[in-house]
């Protein structure tokens, strides 16, 4: 009797300590808002797996890269998601990732992209974004963008925290090669604020701070979708497009890599791919249907993207080139 | 007397011994920063540093100019119209913006002078003109400094310019002077020192400003070191570049404070008096005057308001139940209550040194009592020469090193720097008073052979306690209300309320923003009228 007592207590034990297993995944703070993708991934892969998947938004992703590199072997992250192409050679670096073990030729991407460590899951346009009622002499290119009237004002992001300003820098590198720190010391007066993340930086123009925003070509869509108001646009620029595609990959030190590889995984199925566009207002890595809305975007035939390689090479002096330009 | 002589000796060790470590620690924290990093120091002061120096100084200068003449215009205005109602309230409310957070200021500043703030569309709205934005960047930063400086320093100022005797006044008018020479050799003489002081006190705030330059700089286009040292860390994760730049802070501010140290006094004169210059102003100057006070309390007081009516439609149901709003506000009433008591206790023991060195009847004649009584008040004034952020850094890379946990040296490091800041002026305050009693009393304790609690119970606490209040009250404050070092540890694991209100800003919650602003708000005011009255209690007789 009490032998079975006993094994009854033990067989519950087992049962609680089982508990869920929990994936923790670091990201930007758009993405695990309650208005962003997270609620819906989370929904659907807590279906299909049995786990828990919890989302810690910072401020921006190289920011949860940064954070990830302080808490070093404390880091409760088992998954980092949302740098892009061009800054995910630099965390590659750290050695902090592991290899994701998954077949990424099949994805439908407009530029190649083939790495071992960092998988993609969407990918949009960098693009400026303005309000149709109030900026009536739209500029067309990075020149008539430098020449707009004294008063016109940009919001940027800064591109030590974050990808949208990282990206912002190399698509006029790409441009303007040598005489980048030229063209950014004529920009410079414009700049009216350069915020640490993308959010920061959208919501200041959402409030009618400044006149553009640096986004992408893809941000309108949430307007028309979500609030049904056709009036923010995307400036389509003569000198084409730089892109952003995002990747994920998973910590070395996680203790649940089966887990988040199969996260990865399921960031290339067509439950993902369904999300992405009215969530993250982004194109996703997989083909399907998009809404309707995205028809009205800007859509760049082609994608000006820097190898990552040369990325990490260059981007201190990059950086270095644009803080001393716009530094008064 | 010689058996008084060992009480005295033993009255002066707390005191030391608390100096003694607090420049151990400077010391400690300079070999820690200098052990850490490679290369040597001078030899890469590229361009980008050099302009970041160059900005720091420049701001800092502008800063310190301006926040004067506003601040001497203000106290000039009032002490020739000493006599109105609420004047009492209104120079009680601008002496408050030493306690405002500088977030909630800042986010106050934006709602009146944002481009979409009240002013740009009560002009779109009236002229059909909008100033456009100039919040951002240099302007931005000096009126967030002006705002902040200027009306500490009018009271500063008025307290001076109150103690003009008024006979100069009566001889200046029986010699015809104009309202000019009147300024120059009856007014500007007594306002010197003050300006000095004031002055020096104020550069060295703005020289070190952070909370203000990362929100308003438009950050990297205007960089004070400060914040480029967090950028380093936070952003780059350069700690090389980190340590190189807290170093060059570091030892300017060292010497900056070395060199002012000597005419460092005052910093927080309280007390005002309504005397009446016997000098009747004329109409166009009475005009004039009254203009200057009601824009600066126009000023003043509308970010205030705009705090309070963007924070009174938030959801409060939905903010107080916020997991993190609720944790960064115990950590931050846990971490004020502590720092404050520990500021009292340091506060009490290092003035209580300082009377012994400083009073001829007591340590005052021995040799070098003057050095070792300067050494204790610059280990008071720690803070002004180790900006928060060096210090910040300082924690950061010992908590690298070791395996601690992270909270434990956050709590360490938010500690240590909000005793420190809160010191300068808690000695400034005490020092003053308990020199007062030590002259007073110490004939008729030593006489009645008072042992050092009695002394303390029926002759120091009684007198000291309203100065002990505002001390509390003062270092709570500055606690609750400081976003500093909380820019290098705060994580959502460890988090006060103006790091969670940072965040919120940052994240386009506006609306949560503006209810915890006012949250914030309302604490601070309530902590800084209602704490020292409770010090004071029943004690009606107030120490004058």
């Amino acid at each position: 009797m009490i032998k079975t007592l006993q094994l009854l207590l033990l067989l519950t034990l087992t049962v609680f300590a089982t508990e869920k297993p929990t994936l923790t995944i670091y990201t930007y703070d758009a993405f695990a808002a309650s208005w962003g993708p997270a609620p819906k991934i989370k929904k659907a892969f807590e279906k299909e797996h049995n786990c828990t998947l919890k989302f810690v938004g910072l401020s921006s992703s190289i920011g949860a890269l940064r954070k990830i590199q302080l808490e070093d072997k404390r880091t409760k992250a088992d998954v980092l998601l949302g740098l892009d192409t061009s800054i995910a050679q630099v965390a590659k670096k750290t050695g902090l990732f592991v290899a994701h073990e998954l077949n990424t030729s099949k994805l439908d991407l407009p530029a190649p992209y083939n790495d071992d460590t960092f998988t993609p899951f969407d990918y949009s346009f960098f693009a400026f974004v303005y309000n149709t009622d109030k900026l009536k002499n739209v500029p067309d290119s990075f020149e008539a963008l430098a020449n707009m009237p004294k008063e016109f004002k940009i919001v940027i992001q800064d591109p030590r925290s974050s990808t949208a300003g990282l990206g912002l820098l190399l698509w006029v590198k790409s441009i303007y090669g040598d005489k980048a720190g030229e063209y950014w010391k004529r920009l410079a007066p414009h700049i009216l604020t350069i915020t640490k993340g993308w959010s920061e930086a959208y919501g200041l123009f959402l409030k009618g701070e400044a006149d553009m925003v640096l986004s992408y070509t893809t941000s309108p869509a949430y307007h028309i979708i979500d609030e049904n108001r056709t009036d923010i646009k995307a400036a389509a620029f003569k000198e084409g497009h730089y892109g952003q595609i995002e990747v994920a990959s998973v910590l070395k030190s996680s203790k649940h890599q089966a887990l988040a590889k199969q996260f990865l995984a399921f960031l290339h199925t067509q439950t993902f791919a369904d999300i992405i566009p009215t969530a993250n207002w982004a194109y996703p890595v997989v083909k399907s249907t998009l809404p309707k809305a995205y028809e009205t975007l800007v859509h760049p035939k082609e994608m000006i993207l820097m190898d990552g390689k040369t990325v990490q090479r260059e981007r201190k002096a990059i950086i270095n080139e644009w803080l001393e330009a716009i530094q008064k | 007397m010689f058996k008084g002589l060992i009480r005295f000796k033993s009255a002066v060790l707390p005191g030391a011994f608390i100096a003694l470590s607090l420049l151990g620690f400077a010391f400690l924290l300079f070999l820690t920063l200098y052990g850490s990093q490679e290369g040597s120091l001078f030899t890469q002061l590229d361009n980008r540093i050099y302009g970041l120096l160059k900005f720091t100084l420049y701001q800092a200068f502008l800063s310190t100019i301006l926040s004067l003449v506003v601040g001497v215009l203000l106290a000039w205005a009032l002490a020739h119209q000493s006599h109105f109602k609420g004047r009492g309230l209104l120079v009680a409310l601008f002496s408050s913006s030493l306690v405002l957070p500088t977030l909630i200021v800042v986010f106050g500043l934006i709602g009146i002078f944002g481009r979409n703030g009240y002013l740009n569309q009560a002009s779109l709205f009236f002229f059909d003109h909008s100033f456009g934005s100039y919040i951002y960047g240099l302007g931005g930063i000096l009126l967030a400094h002006v705002y902040l400086n200027a009306s500490f320093a009018s009271r500063a100022l008025l307290h001076s310019f109150e103690a003009i005797p008024k006979e100069k006044y009566k001889l200046a008018k029986s010699l015809n002077f104009s309202v000019f020479e009147r300024f120059l050799y009856v007014e500007y003489p007594a306002l010197k020192s003050t300006l000095l002081s004031i002055g020096s006190t104020i550069f060295l705030l703005c020289f070190t400003s952070f909370a203000v330059v990362l929100l308003l700089g438009g950050s990297p286009s205007y960089n004070t070191l400060e914040v480029a040292i967090y950028e380093a860390v936070r952003l780059d994760f350069d700690i090389g570049m980190a340590l190189k730049l807290a170093l060059i802070q570091l030892s300017i501010s060292a010497v900056l404070v070395v060199l002012s140290s000597g005419f460092r006094t005052g910093l927080a004169n309280l007390k005002t008096s309504h005397t009446l210059i016997p000098w009747k102003e004329a109409k166009v100057l009475q005009v004039i005057q009254w203009f200057i006070i009601g824009l600066f309390t126009l000023f003043f007081v509308l970010p205030l308001v705009v705090i309070v009516v963007d924070g009174i439609g938030a959801d409060f149901g939905r903010i107080f139940q916020a997991p993190l709003f609720i944790k960064s506000f115990v950590t931050s009433i846990s971490l004020a209550t502590v720092s404050s008591v520990l500021t009292v206790i340091i506060a009490v023991a290092l003035s209580h040194t300082r009377r012994n060195f400083a009073l001829s009847t007591r340590l005052g004649a021995k040799p070098f009592a003057n050095v070792l009584d300067g050494i204790i008040a610059f280990s008071g004034n720690l803070y002004l020469a180790i900006p928060s952020l060096v210090m910040g850094l300082g924690f950061f890379l010992l908590y690298q090193k070791t395996e601690g946990s992270e909270v434990v040296w956050a709590t360490a490091a938010l500690l240590t720097a909000n005793v420190l800041m809160s010191l300068p002026f808690a000695l400034s305050v005490l020092t003053p008073a308990m020199h007062k009693t030590a002259q007073r009393y110490d004939k008729l304790a030593f006489s009645l052979g008072l042992t050092k609690l009695q002394r303390w119970m029926y002759v120091e606490y009684p007198y000291l306690k309203s100065s002990l209040g505002y001390v509390f009250a003062l270092a709570f404050c500055f606690s609750l209300g400081d976003l500093g070092i909380i820019a290098l540890f705060g994580s959502d694991e460890f988090s006060t309320l103006p790091w969670y209100l940072y965040q919120l800003m940052g994240s386009y919650r506006n609306a949560d923003a503006a209810g915890v602003a006012l949250v914030l708000l309302l604490l601070v005011l309530s902590v800084f009228v209602l704490i020292p009255r409770l010090f004071n209690g029943d004690n009606i007789a107030k120490n004058k």
